[in-house]
């Protein structure tokens, strides 16, 4: 499944039982591996066996993530959904409500605004996807020096955290993008940063656990170097929640990202993100509703849908 | 044409509402006659003046978010299209300007004299005047107003009334009633001047303060209503001036105000204006773009009224930058850029098709605007040939280039209001410009002209005389010396200040409008100045508000407004 590949794993089997644990999907993936332990792959198969029945047996979640892959798809590749120039302006054309054609109407000017809501996804997803990368990379950083390392460098990271934690998200965003400036960019970054700060908590607490565990120290007995032992074992054994963390966290950084193009810090005109959609829209929303509305349920459906994902495959994996 | 056509749809939208006001009013008994001068009376007199004044009330208006780079309410210092409404109802000026014919006819002075040369200016003034602290006007007032004024000029050379006072030398009490202004050098645009609220006259306890206290409201006028209080950003009270008895003879109630105060608030979102309006929450919503086609419509449904004029001063024009190394010091890039804009279509698109297009680099309501149409005609194909001759050859991405470079503009817009900039940029796109649209915050737009950091930047300034474009292109004048410097080059510059200057010095109206015909010529001819639309004040009135009148500069006069019965 799309979601299940986007999930690190553990390189080594951990005995984590709330994790999911299969490896690779791909054929040349643990080749050796699998001649050699026999047993406990028929049971990680067997395990992943059961986990994709009780998925598919899940409509609701069948249904969210045909969604989410489709809006995927149409933001990487909107040619194959529409040849409308999102940029195009037509002015005797414009506000028509949807109807054939322009199957979400037209804008102010003219434009076609599926078009542009498909266009603008690829925006929002790149926003998305690189606030997650950063926030990701930052917090595992933070996260694991801090809980491995200790001591007053563990007081001082998470200090900082705490400051960060203590802003609103919202707000904290605002703030750093005034200070950046405008762009798909800076609103990518600023919204990584907000989300900083659980992903360096979450894989703090999750070092913590780990470095106690008798294989660390093992491998420290063993004469592995202290990076080596950072890399090897606790990293892999302690990002397993955070990356949960960051699934569930797709949704909100949707909704982040679409906050602040909403705000006006988005890319610049023409090009429009949703938010920036839904805000130029809502001037006509008495007289043509559906230039916010459509935008804006296309985005609900979006992230209702990786919520839905999210909380589906936590649950499955009890 | 110095009033704007009365909206159509409004018109069709007034008449059952009048059908129903003289049925009712024929049962009553009642004047039924005067509702026909009802809510269809839009061209910059009266709106709505239906039936016999009432007093009392407080009008509630709603503005466009306030200047956070420069809050002031200071009538000297601001340049603030709104708060230029706010004075001209708390503070009076020594002339007032007919908007129907530009005529200047007497206020505080009851005549007044100028000199062959424009250097020397007397003026007889009423002797019946009091600001509203009780202290009496007179020409003593006059002389601390315009002495201030001066100082004022020394201190912050960029204050907005500099434009009114070039070359001002003295002030001079002649006798109880009289006094004479002198200049050192010609300034004929100044009996115009002193209709404006720039140069209205405060009391001369105003300006012993400092010029920031006046701008947060320490100022005593003598006009219809009193301002109470001004917060920026949040609002600005005013209440009725007891004994007011001096209005100007183009107001129809010369007395006291019938409104006992006018309440303003601040209200950033266009739709949350107009719902205010429409849900009877506000009396008036005063936006500064004109209110769009939509909200027109949403207007006159609820049974509003809609009341424009087209603000006098240049039009909403793009100035190019045209220092060493930028694409628009060719010439023929230039005349290319005026051809692609199809402002037609802009007018139409953006703010309904009822909204005129714009005609020269002055709005119609300038004096001297020469319609300039044929400049502007929207022609592809032709800027598509200067472009080709210029070297600029079309690519297969649409756009143009020569050695690989990509004929590539960039213009700083301001948050919030860029469908206008979108469509103009989908436009040159046809002809294979790239114009590249950089936002900004309003704060950032000093920081972006000093850099000279753009192509094309939009500014504009209202006055009810052609010479105001002084303030904006001519670097002796200008509220940003910078955009100036790079809106001509230096031999242009030279060529527009001679223009300018006989404009100041000439005394002769047509004489004078022949100097700014020149200008608008030279401006056309050689494409330095885009205009990209005809800038019309729009407001939307509550169907029971009466007696609105706009003033030359486009301004609200609410001295003969009054709050009734719904027209």
């Amino acid at each position: 499944m799309t979601l299940a590949l986007t999930r690190p794993a553990p390189a080594v089997a951990s005995g984590d039982e709330g994790l999911l644990t299969d490896g690779p999907d791909g054929p040349d993936g643990d080749e050796g591996r699998r001649r050699g332990r026999r047993r406990p792959l028929e049971g990680r198969a067997a395990r992943r066996a059961t986990t994709a029945r009780l998925l598919l047996r899940r409509p609701g979640f069948l249904v969210a993530l045909a969604f989410v892959v489709l809006v995927v798809v149409s933001a990487l590749a909107p040619g194959l959904f529409t040849s409308a120039d999102p940029y195009a302006t037509a002015p005797i054309d414009k506000l028509l409500p949807p109807g054939p054609g322009h199957p979400f109407g037209t804008d102010e000017l003219g434009r076609d605004l599926f078009s542009r809501v498909l266009h603008g996804g690829l925006l929002t997803v790149q926003a998305v996807g690189l606030a997650l990368v950063l926030a990701l990379v930052v917090g595992l950083t933070l996260g694991v020096v801090a809980g491995f390392v200790g001591g007053w460098v563990d007081a001082v990271v998470m200090r900082a955290v705490d400051v960060l934690l203590a802003i609103p998200g919202l707000l904290l965003a605002l703030a750093i993008v005034t200070a950046i400036g405008y762009g798909t960019v800076p609103v990518a970054v600023a919204v990584g940063i907000g989300i900083v700060p659980g992903f360096a908590r979450t894989t703090r607490a999750e070092v913590l656990r780990v470095r106690t565990l008798p294989y660390v120290e093992a491998a420290r007995t063993g004469g592995a170097s202290w990076g080596r032992v950072l890399l090897r074992h606790v990293l892999p054994n302690s990002w397993g929640p955070v990356a949960v963390l960051a699934v569930l966290d797709l949704g909100a950084a949707v909704i982040a990202v679409a906050a602040l193009s909403f705000l006006g810090f988005g890319a610049a005109p023409p090009a429009a993100e949703w938010g920036t959609l839904i805000s130029t829209g809502r001037s006509y929303l008495v007289t043509s509703p559906w230039l916010s509305l459509l935008p804006g349920v296309f985005v609900g459906l979006l992230v209702l849908g990786l919520n839905h994902v999210a909380r589906t495959l936590e649950e499955v994996q009890r | 044409m110095r009033t704007t056509r009365p909206h159509r749809r409004l018109a069709a939208a007034a008449a059952p509402a009048l059908v129903a006001v003289l049925a009712l009013t024929a049962c009553a008994g009642g004047s039924g006659s005067a509702a026909s001068d009802g809510a269809t009376s839009t061209d910059g007199s009266t709106a709505g003046a239906t039936g016999d004044p009432v007093e009392g009330g407080r009008l509630r208006l709603a503005y466009f978010p306030d200047n956070a780079a420069f809050a002031c309410v200071d009538p000297f210092q601001t340049y603030w299209i709104e708060h230029r409404t706010v004075i001209r109802n708390y503070a009076d000026s020594l002339t007032d300007q007919d908007p129907e014919t530009g005529e200047i006819v007497p206020w505080l002075a009851t005549s007044w004299t100028v000199d062959d040369a424009g250097t020397e200016y007397t003026f007889d003034l009423r002797t019946d005047v009091t600001f509203s602290d009780g202290t009496a006007f007179g020409p003593e007032a006059v002389k601390t107003a315009f002495d201030s004024h001066a100082a004022v000029l020394q201190e912050l050379p960029t204050a907005y009334g500099g434009v009114y006072l070039a070359g001002y030398e003295s002030t001079e009490v002649v006798d109880a009633d009289t006094v004479v202004i002198r200049f050192s050098t010609p300034n004929a645009a100044f009996l115009q001047g002193t209709s404006t609220t720039n140069l209205a006259v405060l009391a001369p306890a105003s300006y012993a303060k400092t010029p920031e206290e006046r701008c947060l409201g320490d100022v005593v006028g003598s006009g219809p209503f009193v301002l109470d209080s001004y917060t920026p950003g949040e609002g600005i009270s005013l209440s009725k001036r007891d004994g007011y008895a001096w209005g100007s003879e183009l107001r129809e109630n010369t007395g006291e105000a019938y409104l006992d105060g006018i309440d303003i608030t601040y209200v950033a979102e266009d739709s949350v204006r107009i719902g205010q309006l429409t849900s009877g929450a506000i009396d008036i919503a005063w936006p500064r773009q004109p209110i769009t086609e939509n909200d027109q419509a949403l207007v006159t449904a609820n049974g509003a009224q809609l009341v424009s004029r087209s603000l006098p001063g240049p039009a909403n024009n793009l100035y190019p930058n045209l220092s060493e190394g930028k694409v628009l010091a060719e010439a023929d890039v230039r005349r290319a850029l005026q051809k692609a804009i199809d402002r037609q279509t802009y007018a139409s698109t953006v703010f309904g098709a009822d909204y005129p297009a714009v005609t020269s680099i002055y709005d119609t309501t300038t004096p001297g605007y020469v319609d300039h149409s044929e400049n502007l005609a929207h022609d592809p194909d032709g800027a598509a040939e200067l472009l080709e001759d210029a070297g600029w050859a079309l690519e297969d991405d649409g756009y143009r280039y020569r050695d690989g470079q990509r004929l590539r503009l960039s213009t700083p817009v301001v948050q919030g209001f860029t469908a206008g900039d979108q469509l103009i940029q989908d436009q040159l796109k046809a002809v294979g410009i790239d114009l590249q649209l950089d936002v900004i915050t309003q704060a950032q737009r000093s920081d972006v002209l000093s850099s000279g950091d753009y192509d094309l930047i939009s500014t504009y300034y209202t006055r009810a005389d052609p010479g105001v474009i002084q303030w904006i292109v001519d670097s002796r004048y200008a509220g940003s010396k910078a955009q100036a410097d790079n809106a001509l080059t230096p031999e242009q510059a030279a060529q527009v200040q001679a223009l300018l200057d006989e404009g100041t010095t000439t005394t002769d109206p047509d004489a004078r409008a022949e100097v700014y015909g020149e200008l608008q010529d030279l401006y056309l001819d050689e494409a330095l100045a885009f205009p990209t639309f005809e800038r019309v004040q729009t407001a939307a009135l509550a169907a029971d508000v009466h007696g609105f009148r706009f003033t030359s500069e486009s301004f609200g006069d609410f001295a003969g407004t009054w709050i009734g019965d719904a027209s």
